[in-house]
């Protein structure tokens, strides 16, 4: 529908086998989530953007699911790792080791060091553990001793976490919400998904059979392209005037970062649309999983939540 | 179109309740002049708004909407008999009200709503103007205010935030209301707007002394007018007698003044003794044309006349509040009474019984001297078992026998009535003065109120020697009331009895007792009182003393002046209006003044544009509801998008718009 209302004539070949290609890898991810293909959508946009993906919900929906599927389907480099409140920063980045052959001291490389990194329940870790996950998000590269180590490429963090009312839990700190480019709810399947997934086979046993759709170049390849799609004055407007909007009625409205945010994610689905420019919509569609975590907490307002207050500047920011 | 309909805003909440609240005190000045069923419909009518909002039921049918007004229309002709005039007029309003009320549910109509209730607000100053209905219609204007501000902010701002901004918006355009109120021109000459409804006569002071007609008035608290003493020379408050009428004409029991006094001759005004008291008196509405001065007035303020028998007469009927003043002097000496003039003094009915003939005559047989006979007639009522009562039952004015033999009860109308009559029978000559007696002296504001319930006749007697003279026979039969004030001499006697036979509320009573309350209530009489002699008396010959005073002579000039600048002012928004409006809307955009038409028009065909709503959503939704266009309305959001956020929009795409764009809005 979008590409006949949308075609734009320039590079056609390029343009349609990258969606072809996101399609089928955005369709394989939906076999095994039934149900979910807005939220596995928006994941893939998350990845495309190279932003890192928080998804928050209750235990059993299938968070690690779709994170183990996002990553099999990608074939790169895959880690898990579980947070608890015991865990050090060190268990992550890596530990020095003194090697007694070579005396001398020895990196070796944490988990953290892979493509694909799923962090399961990251608000269960220590501030000191999250703070070093998170500087590693941002930076790209990690530093133990002295020395700086460079994560390898593409470097995407999946991390999922339970909502914070429950007990045991870290809440993670405003300023490292907004390292994650969008925060996902999954929710309760409908009754038909429920029954389909009763019905159909064991999960993991359908994750051992996904079969890589693209590598780690295609992958760059793609995340290089997504940041020249097209956005046009009228469309900066709109997001500046969305950014100014959150600014005079929240007393921390979304930060610079969060503009970007807001671009870089829309401009993933657009391409994910197969369209060479951004629209407002494709705006509104990434903008409440961009804009609500990092809207939740305004003090002042605290009886609603950030959902809310995302959902009300898209509804009341005209489109110039 | 039926898509459409769907999508009728419901009025969100917040906001209504706001504009119920505001409606709710547009109420207080129909209670009381209002036939009360058209509050009371007018209250049910905003109880059932707020029971079918969120059912989503309204009046919707025209049949029923026709027979509700049909129905309003016969119940005010019913009321009124005529649906002409101030009160009928404001009763249709606030009917039709009521039922666009229970018809209203989109946007624009919670506007129009708005703008009724301003109305309303408008037409509550037309049924009464005192300083709480005054303060009730400002808070419901504020609240109007509010519940735009509401209706426009959304359901996101904070509570309170509509209402300071209110607030802010009031205080802003305080200046200019000052402004407005002391120099926009107001109406004083030729044509009288007359705002406040016509009183009925029988309420208040009345031309005629009949039995029972001060009695009438004992019961209502209603001010008269209230009073200041600006050189601070005060008298006690026994001899607080304020004169209205004077009534020259007896008929035993019932006495009347003449219709229309002339003026007093300047020449048998006489030389005033004593100390001369200077007063303000602001006088409330009466339609009628007595005013009052303390016994006795010798000048007479612009507007009115001095009667013969010293008292002042209006030249115009009181419509409105009033405020003049007068000099008093407690002695009027005048030993002059031509024989021509003392006969009419001397009149009394036929009717009058052989026995009170007899009577005044035994007392002008015994003594020859006017003073001795006086005191005769005093010690007669003082002694012969006579009381003062509210309610002495029914007299008709010919039973001056009954009342001075055998019942013996009265009222002061009675005592000064009859006593009138027994000095003429006894050949002095006598008149009845009817006015007010005493008033509550208010320390804050420093002046007196003179309520109905002070009403007071006497009796004024002629000596040779020294003229007219003041006697009043009920201090003779109760001294308290003279010396007391009647509200004291009321409660003393009901404390005296056990029971009080005032209709003032034992409630009432016992806050009047609390000091602070006591307090508040004179506070709030003072700050009434500015009110009446500060805003509401600010006429048109006070704003020209107004302009005199600030050193512009005549009003012409004002009004030229004012004319000017309200139409430079005027002037200067419209520039400014249209260079924000040009500035706002740069010519270049051509692309986005057509899409604007467009969507203009899909309105108007039933699919109208949200303003967060992006071209392509749009387009969708418009193929939706608008089949028959849906190829046009696809072609034109495809170069719209492809013109507005596409790379490099080719030139040739905006002609094919503006063609694609002009033949959607001209087509039917």
């Amino acid at each position: 529908m979008h590409s006949t209302l949308l075609a734009h004539e320039r590079d056609p070949e390029i343009r349609f086998d990258t969606k072809k290609q996101i399609a089928a890898f955005t369709s394989q991810i939906c076999e095994v989530i039934v149900g979910k293909t807005e939220a596995v959508k928006l994941a893939v946009a998350c990845l495309l953007a190279r932003g890192h993906l928080l998804i928050e919900d209750i235990p059993g929906v299938g968070k690690t699911t779709l994170s183990q599927a996002l990553a099999r389907s990608l074939g790169l480099v895959f880690q898990r790792i579980q947070f608890t409140s015991d865990l050090l920063p060190a268990d992550i980045l890596g530990n020095s080791i003194f090697d007694r052959n070579e005396q001398r001291f020895v990196f070796h490389q944490g988990p953290l060091f892979s493509q694909v990194v799923l962090i399961d329940e990251v608000n269960r870790a220590t501030a000191k553990t999250q703070s070093a996950l998170l500087e590693a998000m941002e930076e790209h590269q990690i530093s133990a001793d002295g020395v700086t180590y460079e994560l390898p490429q593409p470097f995407f963090v999946i991390a999922t976490q339970n909502p914070q009312y429950q007990v045991g839990t870290f809440p993670l700190p405003e300023s490292q919400l907004d390292r994650f480019l969008m925060r996902i709810e999954l929710g309760v399947p409908d009754r038909a998904s429920e029954r389909a997934m009763l019905l159909g086979m064991d999960r993991r046993e359908m994750l051992k059979e996904l079969h890589p759709i693209f590598g780690a170049e295609t992958l760059l390849d793609i995340q290089a392209r997504v940041r020249t799609i097209h956005t046009s004055s009228a469309l900066l407007d709109y997001l500046q005037d969305l950014l100014d909007a959150s600014r005079q009625r929240h007393r921390s409205g979304l930060s610079p970062r969060a503009g970007l945010a807001l671009l870089h994610a829309s401009q993933a689905w657009a391409m994910m649309n197969g369209r060479e420019m951004v629209l407002p919509e494709d705006i509104q569609a990434v903008g409440i999983p961009v804009m609500a975590h990092r809207l939740g907490h305004d003090i002042e307002q605290s009886g609603q939540s950030g959902r809310t207050f995302a959902d009300a500047l898209l509804n009341s920011v005209p489109v110039p | 179109m039926k898509v459409v309909r769907k999508q009728d805003t419901r009025i969100p909440r917040r906001p209504l309740l706001w504009l119920a609240a505001a409606l709710l005190f547009t109420l207080p000045p129909m209670f009381g002049t209002l036939p009360s069923w058209v509050p009371l419909l007018f209250l049910i009518a905003l109880a059932a708004k707020f029971w079918m909002e969120p059912k989503g039921y309204r009046l919707r049918s025209l049949v029923w909407k026709l027979v509700l007004v049909a129905l309003i229309l016969s119940l005010l002709f019913f009321s009124y008999g005529s649906i002409r005039g101030m009160e009928p007029g404001v009763s249709l309003i606030v009917m039709l009200t009521s039922v666009k009320i229970l018809e209203a549910h989109t946007a624009r109509e919670f506007h129009i709503m708005i703008m009724v209730a301003w109305i309303l607000c408008l037409c509550g100053f037309f049924l009464s103007q005192n300083l709480a209905i005054a303060l009730c219609l400002l808070i419901a204007f504020t609240l109007l205010l509010v519940a735009l501000i509401q209706f426009h902010r959304g359901p996101l701002s904070a509570f309170w935030s509509p209402v300071r901004t209110a607030g802010k918006l009031l205080a802003q355009a305080a200046p200019l209301i000052i402004l407005l109120f002391l120099f926009f021109p107001r109406l004083s000459t030729g044509f009288r707007f007359q705002i406040a409804p016509q009183r009925e006569a029988s309420t208040g002071f009345s031309d005629r002394l009949s039995p029972g007609s001060v009695s009438f008035l004992a019961n209502s608290s209603e001010v008269a007018f209230r009073a200041e003493f600006p050189d601070g020379k005060i008298p006690p408050l026994s001899a607080m007698y304020w004169r209205g009428l004077v009534m020259w004409h007896g008929e035993g029991l019932e006495w009347a003044a003449p219709n229309a006094p002339a003026a007093l001759p300047r020449t048998s005004q006489g030389t005033p003794h004593g100390q001369a008291i200077r007063q303000w008196i602001t006088i409330e509405a009466h339609d009628a044309r007595w005013m009052f001065a303390l016994d006795r007035p010798v000048n007479s303020p612009s507007g009115a006349t001095l009667a013969p028998g010293n008292y002042l007469w209006s030249n115009q009927p009181i419509h409105k509040p009033r405020r003049y003043e007068v000099i008093s002097y407690p002695e009027i000496p005048n030993n002059r009474l031509h024989s021509r003039e003392r006969e009419p003094l001397l009149e009394v009915p036929t009717a009058i019984s052989p026995a009170v003939r007899a009577l005044a005559q035994s007392w002008s047989a015994e003594k020859a001297e006017p003073r001795a006979i006086v005191n005769k007639a005093l010690e007669f009522f003082r002694t012969q078992g006579f009381h003062y009562s509210l309610s002495p039952g029914e007299y008709g004015k010919n039973d001056l026998d009954e009342f001075l033999f055998h019942r013996r009860l009265g009222f002061c109308e009675h005592y000064a009535a009859s006593f009138a009559t027994l000095m003429r029978l006894a050949g002095i000559p006598a008149r009845v003065v009817t006015g007010y007696l005493g008033g509550e002296y208010n320390e804050i504001g420093h002046f007196f109120l003179v309520r109905q319930a002070d009403a007071h006749a006497w009796c004024e007697v002629w000596f040779p020697d020294s003229g007219w003279q003041r006697i009043d026979p009920t201090a003779a039969v109760a001294p308290d009331r003279v010396n007391l004030g009647f509200n004291s001499f009321l409660e003393r006697r009901g404390a005296a009895a056990g029971h009080l036979d005032n209709t003032q509320s034992v409630l009432a009573r016992e806050l009047a007792r609390w000091p602070a309350f006591d307090r508040a209530r004179l506070g709030w009489q003072t700050l009434s009182y500015a009110w009446d002699t500060r805003v509401l008396s600010f006429d048109g010959d006070e704003q020209e003393s107004f302009f005199a005073s600030i050193g512009i002579p005549s009003h012409r000039q004002i009004f030229l002046i004012v004319g000017t600048v309200v139409i430079a002012i005027a002037l200067l928004l419209a520039l400014y209006a249209a260079w924000t409006h040009l500035r706002t809307r740069p010519c270049g955009d051509r692309l986005k003044i057509m899409y604007e038409s467009f969507c203009r028009k899909a309105a108007r065909l039933g699919a109208p544009r949200n303003p967060s709503e992006g071209p392509f959503d749009f387009s969708r939704r418009a193929t939706r509801l608008l089949p028959d266009e849906s190829d046009r309305i696809r072609r034109i959001a495809k170069a719209y998008i492809a013109l507005r956020y596409a790379p490099a929009p080719d030139p040739t795409t905006l002609e094919q718009f503006a063609e694609e764009v002009n033949g959607f809005v001209r087509a039917s």
